[in-house]
């Protein structure tokens, strides 16, 4: 039944996590939401935002995972209970689901690198928005690239967490210089100009702003998007992790270098912009993410040093952002596949089946419905309709992590009080629940820093708090800002969403009883065993180890006995 | 054992696997050539004749298929025509679903009319079927307003100025009912539905009714002239990119269909003469019409003129006789009714004869209705006063006694529509502007109809209207009586004795017309219903400002002579020529500010139509400026957009005369666009450097900590315990 897997050192899961992490949103979202939340205003509420839900959660995740050492369905039905189990298919399905089309968009960028290397961006005449169009409107090239994507993530993964672990090394340290590379270009731009605006802008809180609500959730949306908190990629990757390896630690790091890449790209692309930019905050404000297709190219067309340099900020940025793409796109990979996994199916194949899938079902997005928006820039609609559909989907994944812990946490305190351990009441709950999982699966001994109190306010009240002021100001926009809002063939309306989501989740909740009656592989590294006894799941006896034998067996012995 | 086992398993699958892998790369490989050589075939294959219509629209457009009602439903998408029943159904249907704009109507519920006759709301009830006209109010909010107890009419507003439509006063002219009820739908569907690309071509509002850049070509967007040239002429009718032809005045501005319901009551009429459109539609000549009797049919209504006492010849059979029966509704209105030209004077009413008496002449298709022996002013005479817009008799009344007229159910109704629509309660009619439909011969008529070589007063100013909607439909523009003369007409009528602009469309090339040019005849003529309302303001002075070119000689100042100052309110100027009559109160410049949201990617019309306008007063500023031909004024309007804001600014201008016509600049339901910059600093370099050390001191700094831990802590760790 294959081996356990595990990453063969600490920086090897740090790189993973943190290409995991990083990817395009980073890079090119990062910017533009900085440059229309007021400059450095936004900076407060991103950083605030780090330490209040995203690297609390990730904390949660990588402590779940290590624990549970199963991908998010294994996980749920662990730690939320085998009724939950669903709950892990959903977030392994959103997350498929959206690398069904990241795969095209990480096409894109990859072709854009290609474009660039080969002069197709630079020189008199190269009209962006008609490069653009011509490639967004040829379906073989997009599928080719799209292809080439999926082919290169099919590689990293194949062998599992130490090849995984390898190419994150590699894209990842390329991509710090390579942006590094584009900044120090940028910067230069910036100055030669005579005022380093760019950069300015970017440190500068304009007071009004600060009290502006929209700032405030744009700042959360980042950090929670950017990092990706609460989204299955921490728990799938802790499966790989050393039995002491630490998972506050790793968590931090992997926040802060979220944040570092971005503060490097944003710097990076605002001063370009700003350096030549006549109108520099409607240049990165304005339209779709296919902006950066069609303003970043103009603006690295006038770096310094001619050709050169254009050539150098061009290739570097576009290598930059498939680097980025492609590694977010291998935790994509990763997350379907360790599903597979854990259920007993063999990874070579549970690889093939998610690629091939990835690949089919990333058709329609590449080649429907693209179209000319009222500027005359193409835009994929059946791909911009995907992400509407599935991308706040994300955000339950999170929510249903926090759930997780919740139940944890009330069940041990329940028990504790039936032992005569805990007082009853409010205050023993706060005393003992509300702690429970932070004491018994993060503070395990294994790490540098204790997770304190901090955490269990960020979980339990600036979560709920925070989760739902989100949902509300995406779905209240939405309701507010759509006509015909509630109508399902609506495809941008409030409509849409909710009838797919409820058919998947019918769906996911009635295949639930199917998958708990599969035994679970955990993934338990030689000498990681970690006890789940404790947690509501954890005495299935379908649940075993890798390696062990077929718990059906096991189970027909003792039936025989 | 079991694991022995299974490691074997797992070998000999992982090498089909990866078999199986490498025959999946291969069946991949062409598909990744064929990208290539597919980029290589389409840069040879540049098309050099022209577009297809498939390059530029959606198939629904080029098909025709409009996108209020199923692909298959005939009637609602023009290709077949709308009986009396399934009209007043559709009407009853946007009624229901609109019911902030519609209002539908019977009839109306009598009382005392204008003239002081007790009137009953059976006396608009067709002779025959007993059907009263269907009818549509139309306006803002339409629930609201005063009510009229008369007409039965809710949302009646002093500010809004009312149009009357009517179709169908002969009974055959079947496109006359079509226009209209296109209208309705366009209305219904557009309303408040800004920014909608009618043709799929992803650009809206690119091309409104007429030439209105002035190119002389109606096809403003140029999409119809970019097709190849067999695709041209897609209706048919010799005329490449005419109107009616795919491309040609195809996506109009839902904004300003949506001002002009929210500024005017528009009352439609589609069908006045229900009794004769059934009689001709089930007995005379039905479907299909077309084959049978193209250019024939049913014209007049159906009053029997045997029965009603009126002709001594008897007629015992209670069936329409079509040798005899009906009066011409276009000739029975009252303005010189009976006058000598070309109608059939009172004294000769419709001639009957039995059915096998073959005289000739039988049936006297403009019989204008009997004569009015009643005396109507009470003073022992009869007929004194004829309706002619004169004293006749000189008692300092004038019209009292007329000679006859308005003696029909459908007529009496427009009658007292008019005179009793009077929502300011000046006893004269609100309807300053009047337009119906005929069939056929592609024509533009004005008064007057009852007089050769003569003009009316507003002879030019009609004269212009009317040019406006010719050049909209590619009709010809003539005054009513050089075609023929005709006494007792509804336009006649409307301006001889209220002074309404009143228009007659004669569309299209036959009475029925063949099913599958009903869309494209009802297309073309669409702008019309849309250009009445639109001058209903202050038909007069528009003509006065278009003939003077006053109007066209102020204009807005253009974006890129907007000068955004560094600081404070942006100024947009508009240089209005020194003979046009502003009124400053009542103008102002409209702006509104968009941005995209962050849920927004493709952010268009469709969007920021929702953004209201904000509205800012202009002033005069003490500086000249020279407009086309003269000298102008400058007017300025201060707008407050605040330095720190982005995006993209949206401005117009709305016009508006001492007696109340109104302008927007630069055109209706259009507006400038003025991307605007951040204006405020970017900042200072000491406070940012100190959120710089802030912000990567705790980013760079945190992750810096972590890694040094990190490093640390790779030493065993019993050192940290």
């Amino acid at each position: 039944m294959g081996q356990s897997d595990q990453f063969s050192g600490r920086l090897g899961l740090i790189f993973a996590s943190i290409g995991a992490a990083i990817g395009t949103g980073n890079i090119w979202r990062f910017p533009r939401m900085v440059g229309a939340n007021g400059g450095g205003t936004f900076l407060i509420p991103w950083v605030i935002f780090l330490f209040v839900w995203s690297i609390p959660l990730v904390i949660a995740e990588f402590a779940m995972g290590k624990r549970s050492r199963t991908g998010t369905v294994g996980t749920f039905r662990i730690f939320a209970g085998k009724k939950f189990a669903w709950m892990g298919l959903w977030t392994a399905w959103i997350s498929t689901a959206i690398g069904f089309y990241y795969a095209i968009v990480a096409g894109w960028c990859l072709k854009y690198f290609q474009l660039g290397i080969s002069g197709g961006l630079t020189g008199d005449g190269v009209d962006t928005t008609e490069v653009w169009n011509t490639f967004l409107q040829n379906p073989m090239q997009v599928i080719a690239f799209q292809f080439l994507v999926i082919a290169i993530t099919l590689l990293a993964i194949w062998k599992g967490a130490k090849a995984i672990e390898k190419v994150n090394v590699i894209l990842m340290t390329s991509l710090f210089v390579l942006l590094f590379m584009t900044l120090g270009l940028s910067l230069w731009m910036d100055l030669s100009d005579g005022s380093l605006d760019g950069a300015l802008f970017m440190f500068t809180v304009d007071p009004a702003m600060l009290a502006e609500p929209e700032v405030w959730i744009n700042g959360l949306s980042q950090s929670a998007w950017s990092c990706s908190a609460g989204m299955g990629m921490a728990i799938t990757y802790a499966v790989y992790m050393r039995k002491d390896e630490d998972t506050v630690l790793n968590a931090f790091t992997m926040g802060f270098a979220n944040n570092s890449i971005s503060i490097i790209a944003g710097l990076a692309v605002l001063s370009a912009i700003f350096a030549v930019s006549a109108d520099p905050l409607a240049t990165v404000t304005n339209g779709s993410s296919a902006i950066t297709f069609l303003a970043l190219p103009e603006v690295f067309a006038q770096a310094p040093g001619g050709a050169v340099g254009a050539f150098v900020m061009m290739a570097g940025f576009f290598l930059a952002l498939s680097f980025a793409a492609i590694t977010s796109m291998i935790s994509t990979v990763e997350l379907c596949v360790r599903n597979f996994v854990d259920h007993g199916y063999e990874r070579q194949r549970s690889v093939l089946i998610t690629s091939i899938a990835i690949f089919f079902f990333g058709l329609p997005s590449a080649i429907m419905w693209v179209k000319l928006d009222s500027a005359g820039v193409a835009f994929p609609e059946f791909l911009e309709v995907q992400d509407h559909i599935w991308g706040y989907g994300l955000m339950f994944s999170g929510l249903f992590i926090a759930f997780s812990i919740w139940k944890y946490g009330y069940i041990k305190w329940k028990k504790e009080v039936e032992l005569g351990k805990a007082p009853p009441g409010f205050e023993g709950y706060l005393g003992i629940g509300v702690s429970a999982f932070r004491d018994d699966y993060i503070n395990t001994g294994d790490n540098d820093i204790e997770d304190g109190r901090r955490w269990d306010l960020c979980l339990y009240l600036a979560f709920p708090i925070l989760f739902s002021v989100l949902m509300l100001s995406y779905f209240g926009d939405m309701i507010a800002n759509t006509e015909d809002v509630w109508n399902p063939a609506n495809p941008k309306g409030l409509g849409i969403i909710l009838t797919f989501w409820s058919v998947v989740a019918i769906v996911f909740i009635s295949l639930n009883k199917f998958l708990i009656a599969r035994p679970l592989y955990r993934n338990v590294p030689e000498g990681a065993e970690a006890d789940i006894s404790l947690l509501p799941g954890g005495d299935d006896p379908l649940v075993t180890v890798v390696g062990a034998e077929a718990p059906m067996a096991e189970l027909v012995a003792e039936a025989v006995d | 054992m079991w694991g022995a086992c299974g490691r074997n398993d797992s070998m000999s699958s992982t090498r089909r696997q990866r078999s199986a892998f490498i025959a999946i790369f291969i069946l991949m490989m062409p598909i990744m050539l064929t990208s290539v050589s597919s980029t290589v075939a389409t840069s040879l294959n540049e098309n050099e004749s022209g577009n297809t219509p498939e390059d530029i629209w959606s198939e629904d457009y080029i098909n025709m298929i409009f996108p209020w009602a199923p692909a298959n439903d005939d009637i609602l998408q023009f290709k077949q025509y709308h009986t009396y029943e399934t009209m007043k159904t559709r009407m009853m249907r946007l009624a229901e679903d609109n019911p902030d704009i519609f209002e539908y109507h019977e009839g109306m519920n009598g009382g005392t009319n204008a003239r002081g006759e007790e009137v009953t709301a059976n006396a608009y009830e067709g002779w025959v079927y007993g059907h009263s006209s269907p009818w549509m109010k139309i306006t803002q909010d339409v629930q609201g307003g005063d009510y009229n107890a008369f007409v039965g009419d809710n949302g009646n507003y002093p500010d809004r100025h009312d149009v009357m439509i009517v179709g169908n006063h002969h009974a055959r002219e079947w496109m006359s009912v079509q226009v209209p009820m296109l209208q309705l739908e366009v209305i219904a569907f557009s309303y408040e539905n800004i920014g909608y690309d009618n043709d799929g071509d992803g650009l809206v509002d690119e091309d409104t009714w007429g030439d209105s850049n002035g190119d002389g070509q109606l096809d403003d967007d140029g999409d119809c002239l970019a097709l190849a040239p067999e695709y041209q002429d897609s209706n048919g009718d010799g005329t490449a990119c005419g109107p009616g032809d795919h491309g040609v005045d195809e996506d109009y501005s839902e904004q300003f269909i949506t001002d002009l319901v929210n500024s005017r009551e528009i009352y439609l009429i589609p069908m006045l003469n229900v009794d004769g459109n059934i009689y001709d539609r089930e007995v005379f000549c039905p479907e299909p019409a077309w084959e049978s009797c193209p250019s024939g049919g049913w014209r007049k209504n159906l009053r029997d003129n045997t029965a009603t006492g009126v002709t001594p010849i008897p007629d015992l059979n209670e069936q329409v006789d079509e040798d005899c029966d009906g009066v011409d509704l276009n000739r029975n209105y009252q303005f010189e009714w009976g006058a000598p030209l070309g109608a059939t004077g009172p004294l000769i009413p419709g001639t009957c004869s039995p059915a096998e008496g073959e005289l000739d002449g039988s049936n006297n298709d403009v019989y204008n209705g009997p004569v009015d022996d009643r005396d109507n002013d009470g003073d022992g005479q009869i007929n004194e006063d004829h309706v002619d817009g004169k004293d006749d008799d000189a008692d300092g009344v004038t019209d009292e006694d007329w000679w006859g007229g308005n003696s029909e159910p459908e007529t009496k109704f427009i009658q007292d529509m008019t005179e009793m629509n009077d929502d300011v309660g000046d006893g004269s009619s609100e309807f300053k502007t009047t337009l119906t439909h005929h069939s056929y011969s592609e024509l533009i008529l004005w008064p007057w109809g009852h007089c050769t070589d003569c003009q009316s007063p507003d002879h030019s100013q009609l004269e212009y209207h009317g040019q406006k909607m010719a050049d909209m439909t590619q009709y010809a523009n003539l005054q009513s009586s050089s075609l023929y003369p005709t006494s007792g007409d509804f336009c006649d009528w409307h301006y001889g004795v209220h002074g309404s602009y009143c228009y007659t469309s004669e569309i299209g090339t036959a009475f029925h017309q063949r099913p599958e040019d009903i869309g494209h005849i009802a297309v073309r003529n669409l702008g019309l219903g849309f250009y009445i309302a639109e001058i209903a303001d202050n038909p007069r002075e528009r003509a006065n400002l278009g003939l003077g070119n006053v109007s066209q000689q102020n204009y807005l100042v253009t974006p890129n002579n907007v000068v955004i100052p560094e600081s404070g309110d942006i100024p947009i100027d508009i240089c209005v020529s020194n003979e046009f009559p502003y009124s400053e109160a009542n103008s102002a410049v409209k702006y509104r500010m968009v941005k995209p949201s962050r849920l927004q990617s493709d952010y268009g019309p469709r969007e920021w139509a929702r953004t209201p306008w904000e509205s800012v007063e202009i002033e005069r500023i003490d500086k000249a400026c020279t407009t086309v031909d003269g000298n102008g004024t400058v007017l300025r309007a201060e707008l407050p957009v605040s330095e720190s804001s982005t995006g993209t600014l949206h401005y117009k201008a709305q016009l508006t005369t001492l007696s109340g016509s109104q302008s927007f600049y630069p055109a209706d339901g259009s507006y400038y666009e003025l991307g605007i910059e951040y204006r405020s600093s970017y900042g200072n370099l000491a406070s940012s450097l100190f959120l710089f050390v802030i912000i990567a001191g705790a980013v760079w700094g945190g992750l810096g900590a972590c890694l040094r831990l990190m490093l640390d802590s790779d030493d065993p760790r019993e050192v940290h315990k």
